[in-house]
């Protein structure tokens, strides 16, 4: 079973995001911000990371650099409320960049593609 | 005989004769009978006085004595008529018998010799008194008329009636020198005798030999004629000649007397005619000043109903109107160009004055009542409607500064005023030239020929150049198309010197309205930048704010999808979960929409292919909807240059363009999609244009159309077109809009082309 770390600072965005990815089978962990997430990340060691980049204490984006100092290979979906940071960021570090919205079906399938489950 | 020679009887006779009431002359035969009865002789004779005899006599020294004697033939008796001055003659009596030489006999005729000489000295004294009266009357008759009046030609015509009459002349040639041309002009004649070569050749002798020209001129086949010419001098200097011709009456020659009467009555009306002249110099300056005066005070009017406003259509209409006002310079009509530096044109800008003769007439009627200039001005300003056809006609006319045979041209570069006046010229007026040696042939020929004036041949204008802060900035065109009357190059010095001032006025008009605009452009910029603030802040916002409920929305929707699908049964829980994530749709696409607009400039830009972008937003567009069948029509041109900036961004901008046409149009129709590059200011640009076959906007909400949140949709936001117009201005790129309500909408987009 492939786990996945979803990162958000909303409690109810780490809830449906567990609910949702739980039911598509996968094994979920969550984290608050970003520093958080690094703290767990060697201990939960997980397959996929998804990425809030507005988050308080530490944000998305200076999260992912920090876990493409140690892990250049897995695949991190950057997940935000703005669609403009698409350009910038999907060619530079992350592998990539959903808009959030209600429907998930496509975070679902981008996280499918990155871990080669299509 | 001594008896028979009653010496008492004889000299009661002679005494008689000599006092009876008669003339002088006819006295003598009187005497001479007597003479011959009372001496039985056989005749009697008066041999008068021969001129110059008086002092040397025949040569006989008994003349001298004046006594009777005896003639050499001793039958003859010699009586000399004398008294101490004057000796009048002899009278000789012829006997049949020798002649006594009786003392009593002589004594006799020393008597009668005394009473006849007496008797011719009275009737001479008498006519010299009556000549002196005469003449006396005659001067005095001119003496009245010289004083009469200051009005030279009056004057001029008394002198000759007067002289005229005095002499018996049955005609008369006064002639004046002319001060510029040194011409001796007949100033006013009787009979034809100034037409006679003659005539001015005697007036030359007299004018320049100072002297009076008396001639007998006897033709070979006219008649004789009889001449007194007098010079008119006064204070040594001539100033022409009085000349008679002909006295009436026989001998119709003039005498002595007549010359000095002639010398009399030309030295007395010289002083006069000098006078006049004098009077009618200072009166020709008087006016000329009061002409002066009253232009001045015309200019100053005029100045100042220009000076009482800085609006510059009022300004050239005041401008043209004082033109054609009567106290103004009254001329028919007026036209107004002013030159466009930017397109070297001379452009008609305002004409004043009456489409047709008729309507002139009504017009000068109305402004009969005298008022002064400023209201007439002003009058004239509601009555003059700009809507003349003459207005209409001239503000069409524009004609390039290069078209320099063009007389308004011209006039504008080499800043003079031209007076132009056709007259008679065969081949139209197009062909003719101006006084001045200039050919009118160009468009402003050929309107003012065909539409201002009616008679080209008789055509006439002025075109006073308009001076501004030492440059032309103007032309003033003038004529008199419906009074035909001249107009003369003193109109045109006036109309130059009211020009100059009138340029002043315009420039200044011109500069006022130039602030005014710049100050209209810096409000409406003004407005803009306060508008983009409010927009920014709003954007700024609305991000901020969306951001914050879009988390809260996914959450909100992503519950109700589970719980959506937990619910297995169909049922009314369903449906409330389906209605949750409808509406949570909705949410979102709003919100995507704000958070559009209000992103940050940030963004790649590389080359697109506008091409591609069209086709690939067309192809998003459903081809069949509710608004019935749609034809799309593509035209573009193949070689479309690329454009830089983000391929989404323009995707979504026309895409945008495109849905609106979409929803545009009700039942069915076309949608036309061009692209094609245009040039314009040397860089190159990719216009693309959008066009529906709808209803077009509504003009009222026309200038909302790319505000944010404007909308006349039920369900839309009013983002559409703001979007749309801030990714093209983003792109440094303009949107036009050609509305044509009823017709449709065509959305002009243009992009800078890559290099």
């Amino acid at each position: 079973m492939k786990k996945i770390l979803v990162v958000d600072d909303e409690e109810s965005i780490r809830f449906l995001f567990k609910e949702e990815l739980e039911e598509e089978g996968f094994f979920v962990e969550v984290a608050s911000n970003g520093k958080e997430a690094l703290e767990k990340l060697p201990e939960i060691r997980p397959d996929l990371v998804t990425l809030d980049i507005r988050m308080p204490v530490m944000d998305g984006i200076e999260t992912l650099k920090k876990i493409r100092e140690t892990q250049r290979d897995l695949p991190i979906v950057l997940c935000s409320a703005y669609g403009e940071y698409k350009h910038d960021l999907t060619t530079w570090a992350s592998n990539a960049y959903v808009v959030k919205c209600a429907d998930l079906t496509d975070l679902k399938v981008t996280i499918r593609r990155l871990l080669g489950l299509l | 005989m001594g008896s028979s020679l009653d010496r008492y009887e004889v000299l009661k006779r002679i005494i008689l004769v000599s006092h009876s009431p008669m003339e002088g002359d006819d006295r003598i035969p009187q005497i001479l009978e007597a003479l011959t009865e009372a001496f039985q002789a056989k005749r009697c004779l008066f041999l008068p006085a021969t001129r110059g005899s008086e002092d040397e006599g025949s040569g006989d020294p008994q003349l001298k004595n004046r006594e009777p004697f005896l003639g050499e033939d001793q039958a003859s008796l010699l009586v000399p008529l004398a008294d101490e001055d004057f000796h009048y003659g002899l009278i000789r009596i012829e006997l049949d018998r020798k002649a006594e030489n009786a003392s009593e006999v002589m004594e006799l005729l020393h008597l009668v010799s005394k009473i006849i000489a007496g008797t011719m000295r009275q009737a001479s004294f008498c006519s010299q008194s009556e000549k002196a009266l005469l003449e006396l009357h005659a001067l005095s008759e001119v003496g009245k008329a010289v004083t009469s009046t200051l009005k030279l030609d009056d004057l001029l015509q008394l002198i000759l009636e007067a002289g005229l009459k005095i002499l018996k002349a049955k005609g008369g040639v006064l002639r004046l020198e002319d001060p510029e041309t040194h011409e001796l002009r007949v100033k006013c004649s009787r009979g034809a005798y100034d037409q006679n070569p003659l005539d001015e050749k005697i007036a030359k002798r007299a004018f320049f030999s100072q002297t009076l020209v008396s001639l007998e001129h006897r033709g070979e086949t006219n008649p004789s004629l009889s001449v007194l010419c007098a010079p008119l001098s006064s204070r040594g200097k001539t100033l022409g000649t009085l000349a008679f011709y002909e006295k009436e009456g026989v001998p119709s020659k003039f005498d002595e007397r007549d010359c000095d009467l002639l010398r009399s009555i030309a030295n007395q009306v010289s002083c006069a005619i000098e006078n006049a002249l004098i009077h009618h110099e200072t009166s020709r300056i008087v006016r000329e000043n009061e002409k002066r005066i009253h232009q001045l005070s015309t200019l100053w009017q005029l100045n100042k109903a220009l000076l009482t406003t800085v609006h510059l259509e009022r300004i050239l209409h005041r401008v043209l109107t004082a033109i054609t006002l009567g106290e103004g310079f009254g001329l028919n009509r007026a036209m107004l160009f002013l030159v466009d530096e930017k397109s070297r044109m001379l452009k008609g800008k305002m004409a004043v004055g009456p489409d047709s003769a008729e309507e002139a007439g009504r017009i000068w009627e109305a402004l009969s009542q005298r008022k002064s200039l400023l209201e007439r001005i002003g009058e004239l300003e509601s009555l003059h409607s700009n809507s003349s056809r003459l207005d209409a006609m001239v503000k069409k006319m524009a004609i390039s500064l290069d078209v320099e045979d063009c007389i308004l041209v011209r006039t504008v570069l080499e800043g003079k005023a031209f007076n132009i006046r056709f007259t008679g010229a065969s081949e139209g007026w197009l062909q003719s030239l101006c006084e001045k040696g200039c050919r009118v042939g160009t468009e402003v020929g050929c309107s003012a020929g065909e539409q201002l004036g009616h008679d080209g041949k008789r055509y006439g204008f002025a075109t006073i150049p308009i001076w501004g802060k030492g440059k032309v900035i103007g032309v003033i065109l003038a004529d008199n198309v419906y009074t035909g009357y001249p107009i003369t190059d003193e109109d045109v010095e006036f109309l130059t010197m009211f020009s100059n001032q009138a340029g002043l006025a315009i420039e200044n008009a011109l500069l006022y309205r130039s602030l005014e605009e710049a100050q209209q452009e810096l409000k409406a910029m003004e407005a803009h930048v306060v508008h983009q603030e409010k927009m920014a802040a709003l954007g700024e916002l609305s991000a901020n704010l969306a951001h914050e409920i879009k988390n809260p929305l996914v959450v909100i929707g992503g519950f109700a999808r589970r719980l959506y699908r937990a619910i297995s049964e169909e049922g009314p829980e369903k449906r409330y979960a389906l209605t949750i994530i409808d509406e949570v749709s909705r949410l979102e696409k709003v919100l995507n929409q704000v958070l559009t607009y209000s992103r940050d400039e940030r963004r790649d830009h590389e080359e697109c292919d506008l091409r591609e972008i069209l086709e690939s937003s067309l192809a998003m567009l459903p081809t069949e909807g509710e608004n019935g069948p749609l034809r799309i029509v593509r035209a573009f041109s193949e070689d479309l240059p690329r454009v830089k900036g983000d391929r989404r961004e323009l995707k979504e901008a026309f895409f945008h363009l495109m849905t609106n046409a979409r929803e545009a149009i009700q039942e069915g129709g076309v949608i036309s999609v061009r692209a094609f590059s245009q040039s314009t200011n040397g860089s190159s640009w990719v216009r693309v244009e959008v066009e529906d076959s709808g209803r077009g906007i509504r003009p009222e909400v026309l200038h909302n159309i790319f505000n944010p949140f404007f909308t006349t949709k039920e369900s839309s936001l009013g983002l559409g077109l703001p979007i749309v117009h801030k990714i093209v201005t983003s792109h440094g790129g303009h949107i036009e809009v050609d509305n044509r309500p009823g017709q449709g909408v065509t959305f002009i987009v243009t992009l800078p082309a890559s290099e």
